[in-house]
Order: C-alpha cells, then sequence, then structure tokens
C-alpha cells in the first residue's frame, strides 16, 4: 500500500463522514477529492465515484435507519422519485452542455445555501417574548 | 439536492432531512449505475482508487451516521449551507 492508498483512505473517510452527516451523497464529494487531489480525469472521477456512492449510503442509510434518524415514508418517495428524476436526468444531460448543467446546479446549492444560512440565523435571532405583567 | 428541498420546502428538521436523503441516494445510485454505462459506452472506472476510497467512505458514513443525534439541529444547518455554498461557488466559478 502506498502513501497514495493512505491518502485515498483519508479522503474517503472525510467524504464518508460529512456524507453520514450532512446527507449528501459521496460524489458532491468524491469528485472533487479525486480530480484535485489525485489528478484523476472528470470523466474517471464522476465514474468512480458512482461506484464508491453505492457502500458509502448503503452503509451510513442503515446505520441511519438503526439510529432512528430516518422518515421511512418520505425517504422511499424520494428514492423512488429520484429513480425516475435519474433516468430523465441521464438523458437530459446527453443534451445539454456540460458547462451549462453545472452553472445550474451550482446556482441551485448557492441559493439553498443562502436560505439555509438564513434560517440557521433566524432561529438564533428570534425575538424573546415580554415578561407577563400582573 | 433532496436535503435543501426537505428543509426549505416541505419543513423537515435537518437531521431527518439528511438521513433520509442518504436512504434515498440509495436506489437512486443503483439506477444512475447501469445508466451511466449503458450510455456512456465503455466504463470510465479506477477500481484501485474505488476499492480504497470505499475502504474510508464507509467507516465515515457510520460514524457520521452515529454521531448525527449529537449535532444540533442549527449547527447542521450551518454545516450544510456552508459545504452546499463552497461546492455551489465552484460549480458557478469552475464548471
Amino acid at each position: 500500500m502506498s502513501w497514495g492508498d493512505l491518502l485515498l483512505i483519508v479522503g474517503g473517510l472525510g467524504a464518508g463522514f460529512l456524507s453520514g452527516t450532512i446527507g449528501i451523497g459521496g460524489g458532491l464529494l468524491f469528485v472533487p477529492t479525486m480530480t484535485v487531489g489525485f489528478r484523476l480525469s472528470q470523466a474517471v472521477a464522476q465514474g468512480t465515484s458512482l461506484i464508491a456512492i453505492v457502500p458509502t449510503a448503503i452503509v451510513g442509510g442503515f446505520t441511519h435507519l438503526r439510529q432512528g434518524n430516518v422518515l421511512i415514508r418520505p425517504a422511499l418517495w424520494m428514492g423512488g422519485g429520484g429513480v425516475v428524476g435519474a433516468v430523465i436526468g441521464a438523458l437530459v444531460a446527453v443534451e445539454v452542455p456540460g458547462s451549462v448543467l453545472a452553472r445550474v446546479w451550482g446556482a441551485f446549492l448557492v441559493l439553498s445555501a443562502y436560505r439555509l444560512g438564513l434560517q440557521a440565523l433566524q432561529a438564533t435571532q428570534r425575538p424573546v417574548p415580554p415578561p407577563q405583567v400582573g | 439536492m433532496l436535503v435543501p428541498l426537505q428543509v426549505l420546502w416541505a419543513n423537515t428538521p435537518q437531521r431527518h432531512a439528511n438521513a433520509n436523503s442518504l436512504v434515498a441516494i440509495i436506489p437512486i445510485a443503483l439506477a444512475a449505475l447501469p445508466i451511466y454505462y449503458f450510455r456512456k459506452g465503455s466504463p470510465q472506472v479506477d477500481l484501485h482508487v474505488a476499492l480504497f476510497l470505499v475502504a474510508g467512505s464507509v467507516v465515515g458514513a457510520y460514524t457520521g451516521a452515529r454521531l448525527l443525534r449529537r449535532i444540533p439541529d442549527r449547527e447542521l444547518k450551518i454545516a450544510v449551507a456552508i459545504v452546499l455554498g463552497v461546492v455551489g461557488i465552484k460549480e458557478l466559478v469552475f464548471p
């Protein structure tokens, strides 16, 4: 086992941990780990990431189930809907240039991050109710 | 994508949204795998990289999933916002 292999394990550990806590598919983190850290081409990184996501999500998902973190019904609906979405997405992805897809995806993520951040801040700045008099 | 949609549109608590998302990814990734290979022709996978990446990621996913209950909702939300923001800016600037 080389140093590169050890670094891959450490990278996987970090990506897997964030996957388990934040709930994002490993791909969001696996792909940059491979392209930036290990100079793999985007195509190879994406293909490899798809392979790596499956065991990661299975281990994380079943641990969540055992920990009581999962709302079963919405998770099943999302999984079913996501399969249909994946098929449609794969067909659309072939027709639309990759850079356009990446920018739309990036805009969605930034907007979501902004609104989630706002929600977190509002949760801390909730006004304290005035004391009851009388 | 599944995490912000649940929290912002369906008001799902952050902890459940994160866990639901990882469970939902299992069938999605399984469905995407053959589609990716059939449409792209020859599979472009580095099995050596995948093996070592997975060796770390399954341990990380297990640990992260077990720790989730202990992280307060607000801090979890901030962490999700930071990760989505960083990846989103990267996609916008270097698509």
